[in-house]
Order: structure tokens, then C-alpha cells, then sequence
């Protein structure tokens, strides 16, 4: 972990994201297990047997690992729950991020470090004041001013409130990524629409589709200006972290559990870089403008500054999915690797690719790596293209295995 | 026979299977998911022959299934 005043919240959806986001420069992470996690139907998520790898891997790296407790709880879980915090507390995961109170009981009988999360919608002194006698950390409602944040944060320091370790409380705010069409977590839609709740970790993003207005007794459909009318664009603060920071806040979060190892090695990597160019006054138009460009070619919907200036809301996207500049095409898997002399070999099982390429493997242990590819050796021979089927190999200092995957990087407009 | 197949691995534990059909299913107390009760199953598959008269039913469960691990044959 870095020597700083900041800490740097990377999500780890997965050991491929856990390691991108090492990489990249974050000073933590935070992971969910099981169905007690807002991501519980994310195709990637942990089981509770994980906890103890993950917590080896963050410790081996020298960052803290946070796990996420924050779905409603209901009776039948309270064993699971029991049965995950009793390895939260044998491996040493640095902190349960949690809303129920279920979960924050339990943390405090067990002894367990808490963070109060979003799902909690804190957004004023006296509830980060009833939140101190349980926690050292609280992650603020994503709907404040910056405003709000400062005061919350000053205010903090003013009344000397301590959280359970002793020291003063710290404040967390999201800085990047998803936000929520309804106040974060208080969403039924999803579950009014497809009967699978956000809540629980389920959202089926309802909101984030197009939909046109009918008048059921003529049939008319009425103008709507953009079909997207509950998607709001992805929040991105790049360009204001300068006053994030000065408003006192500790930890910095990055949402995107969901999401791949090279949104979040792009991400931590744009970000770590900004707080560090904060720290040393080197923070200037012509590096926003770069980090923002690197930030457009990963997943997003489009970018806006969320609450925190105290714009009116209604910053929707104009269009489905992502509007990231770049676009990752599958190619296939890794097939075996030669450790004397650094080779990695791939088996392309669709698409093609050519010399020239920039070609991006994601895995456990490698994270995120994008790499152009000059040359290309194809089943032992330098070769024009590689089609399905085909080997590849070129040099790669880290051990790959069948679970990383090869990407074809190409821009949006070739896609 | 038609049969309930219920792939338990992905279950979020929401409880709406054993609110539609409580003859059928269970939340477990130790993990937090469905249970397909008097099944069959390995590997995290399980499952269940019901009498004709239950499909209907044991359709809108599935339907109803947040993440698509209930299957009726």
C-alpha cells in the first residue's frame, strides 16, 4: 500500500479483476461472496471458501480487502451469514462493508471492523454519528453535493467522532462508475418487473432500456426525447477529484464488480494516477484530458459528474450498453505455458487476428495485459493471420492457464 | 412423468419458490437456498418428479425464479 493520505477502492469482481486492480494501484479492494452481495447474480462471484485466497493474495500485495455483507438479510440467511463472518474473522479481511442490521450486530459481537454502506443512504451528520458507535467507515449516499460531503467530513473533525477502533471516523464517496436511476438500493423495479430484486443482489437494470410512452385508448405513441428515459449515465469524476479530496473524504471507491479485469485495471490505473498527481500538484487540464480518453475506451454509458456539482439530475444516456471507444473481441484460451523461456501459447477458438493487433489477456494471475502484437507466430511459424483452431505463442513474463482469456482490442468504429 | 430440475448453485436465496409452492420447496437454514424437497440430485442439480396436475404450478415457479434455475420437463 501506497504512502498516502488517499485510499483508492478498486472493485474485485473476480481474481482476474482482484489482480488487475493490484496492478493498476489500488490501495484496496472489495469482494462478495455467495448471494449476500449486491452482485449475487454476477456470473463471477465468490464462494465462501474463496475468502481465504483472496485475503492471502491482498495481504501478499500489501492492500486491504474488504468484503460486502449489503443485501436486505432475511431469517433463512442468518446461518450463512454466521458461517461467512466466522471466515471473515479467521482470515482477516479487513473490513465487512454492510446496510442490515443483522450484519452489523453480528460484526460487533464478533468483533469484526464495519463499514457502513451506500445501501445505507447516509446523508447527514447524525446518522454518520449514530453509524460511529458501530463502525470506523462510512460510505456516504451517492446522491449528496459535494457541498454536503464537505460539511458531513468537517463536521466529523469538529465533534471528534471516533468510530469503534478509536480513530476518527473516515468517510468513503464513489467516484466512478455505475449510478442508480432510483436513491442507491431503494430501487423495486426490477423486482415490480421481473420479480428478481435488486436487493438482493438481482438487478435486471430494467432501467437501463429504451421504452415509449402509449396512450391505451387512441394507441398513440407520444414523443419522448430519448427513449432511455431512466438510464443515467455512469459517473465519472476525473476532472473534479481535486475537489473531492479537498472536501476531506479518506477512501475513494470505484464501482464495477460486474464488470471485466480492464475496466478495472483502466479505472484504478487513471485514478491512482490523478490522486497521485493531486499529491505532487501536478494535476492539469492536459492529463484530465487523457485520463478521460482512457476512461471513455473502457465500459461506460456515458459520463457525468453525478450529484455532486448540484446539476439538475436527468443526465440520461442516449443509448444501450456502453459507449466505451474500444471494444474487446473474445478470441480463446490459454493453453500452456512455457516458464524456461517466458512463452505463452493461446488457442484461438473463434475470430481471427493479424500482426499489428493489440491483443489483451485477462486471468488470475496476470490481471490485465494489453500488448500489440508485431509479430505472430502461428503453430511454430511467423504467419500473416491466426484463424479458430490455430496456436499462438509470444513472449509473457506472467504463468498463464486454461482460465485466462485472449482479447482482440479493436476500436468501436472497426467493431 | 414431468419433473422439477432445479440447478442450486446460482440460487439468491430469494424465497419466492417456497412462497409459491411450499409443498415443494424449502429455505435452508444452513446456506441460505432453495432446497427442492424429497429430490435427487449431484453436483448442485436437483431433482424432482411431480404428477401432471402440478406443472402448472410448478411453470409459474420457474417463471417466477429470479435467476432462471428452476426448469419443469
Amino acid at each position: 500500500m501506497k504512502n498516502r493520505k488517499i485510499e483508492l477502492l478498486s472493485p474485485a469482481g473476480s481474481f482476474d479483476s482482484l489482480q488487475a486492480a493490484i496492478n493498476a494501484g489500488a490501495d484496496s479492494v472489495y469482494f462478495g461472496v455467495e448471494q449476500l452481495n449486491m452482485r449475487a447474480k454476477s456470473v463471477n462471484t465468490f464462494c465462501v471458501d474463496d475468502i481465504g485466497e483472496v485475503a492471502a493474495i491482498c495481504r501478499a500485495n500489501g492492500i486491504k480487502a474488504y468484503i460486502t455483507l449489503n443485501t436486505i438479510i432475511y431469517g433463512h440467511d442468518l446461518q450463512l451469514l454466521r458461517g461467512i463472518l466466522s471466515e471473515v474473522k479467521k482470515h482477516g479481511i479487513d473490513a465487512v462493508i454492510a446496510s442490515d442490521f443483522a450484519v452489523i450486530e453480528q460484526c460487533n459481537q464478533m468483533g469484526i471492523p464495519l463499514h457502513i454502506s451506500t445501501q445505507a443512504n447516509v446523508s447527514n451528520i447524525e446518522a454518520v454519528q449514530f453509524f460511529a458507535r458501530f463502525s470506523d467507515v462510512i460510505v456516504l449516499a451517492r446522491e449528496l453535493t459535494l457541498k454536503q460531503v464537505e460539511d458531513i467530513c468537517s463536521e466529523i473533525k469538529r465533534r471528534d467522532l471516533k468510530g469503534v477502533s478509536g480513530e476518527l471516523l473516515k468517510i468513503e464517496v464513489f467516484i466512478h462508475g455505475a449510478l442508480c436511476m432510483a436513491i442507491s438500493g431503494k430501487c423495486y423495479l426490477s423486482l415490480h418487473a421481473q420479480n428478481s430484486s435488486a436487493n438482493r443482489g438481482a438487478c435486471t437494470q430494467n432501467c437501463r432500456r429504451s421504452y415509449l410512452v402509449k396512450d391505451a385508448e387512441t394507441g398513440d405513441e407520444l414523443l419522448v426525447d430519448n427513449e432511455y428515459i431512466m438510464s443515467p449515465r455512469d459517473l465519472c469524476t476525473v476532472d473534479v477529484l481535486d475537489r473531492i479530496i479537498s472536501c476531506g473524504v479518506d477512501i475513494l471507491k470505484i464501482e464495477g464488480r460486474s464488470k471485466g479485469a480492464d475496466y478495472v485495471f483502466t479505472t484504478t490505473q487513471c485514478y491512482d494516477e490523478a490522486i497521485d498527481a493531486i499529491d505532487s500538484h501536478s494535476y492539469s487540464p492536459e492529463k484530465i484530458e487523457d485520463w478521460t480518453k482512457r476512461l471513455s475506451a473502457v465500459y461506460n454509458r456515458g459520463f457525468w459528474a453525478g450529484y455532486y456539482l448540484g446539476h439538475k439530475p436527468g443526465e440520461w444516456t442516449s443509448q444501450p450498453g456502453s459507449a466505451a471507444t474500444e471494444k474487446k473481441i473474445y478470441i480463446g484460451r490459454g493453453s500452456n505455458y512455457y516458464p524456461k523461456i517466458n512463452i505463452a501459447e493461446f488457442t484461438i477458438e473463434t475470430g481471427f487476428i493479424k500482426p499489428g493487433d493489440t491483443l489483451m489477456v485477462t486471468g488470475p494471475l496476470c490481471g490485465m495485459v494489453k500488448e500489440k502484437a508485431a509479430t505472430l507466430v502461428v503453430n511454430g511459424a511467423e504467419s500473416p493471420k491466426a484463424v479458430k483452431g490455430d496456436k499462438i505463442t509470444f513472449p509473457f513474463t506472467t504463468k498463464i492457464g486454461w482460465k485466462d482469456k485472449l482479447y482482440k482490442i479493436v476500436s468501436v468504429e472497426n467493431a | 412423468m414431468p419433473k422439477i430440475i432445479h440447478y442450486r448453485n446460482k440460487c439468491i436465496g430469494c424465497n419466492i419458490c417456497f412462497e409459491l409452492q411450499p409443498q415443494f420447496w424449502r429455505m435452508s437454514m444452513k446456506d441460505g437456498k432453495a432446497v427442492l424437497l424429497r429430490s435427487e440430485g449431484k453436483k448442485d442439480v436437483y431433482i424432482l418428479p411431480v404428477p401432471e396436475n402440478d406443472t402448472r404450478q410448478s411453470r409459474e415457479v420457474a417463471k417466477a425464479c429470479p435467476v432462471n434455475i428452476i426448469k419443469v420437463l
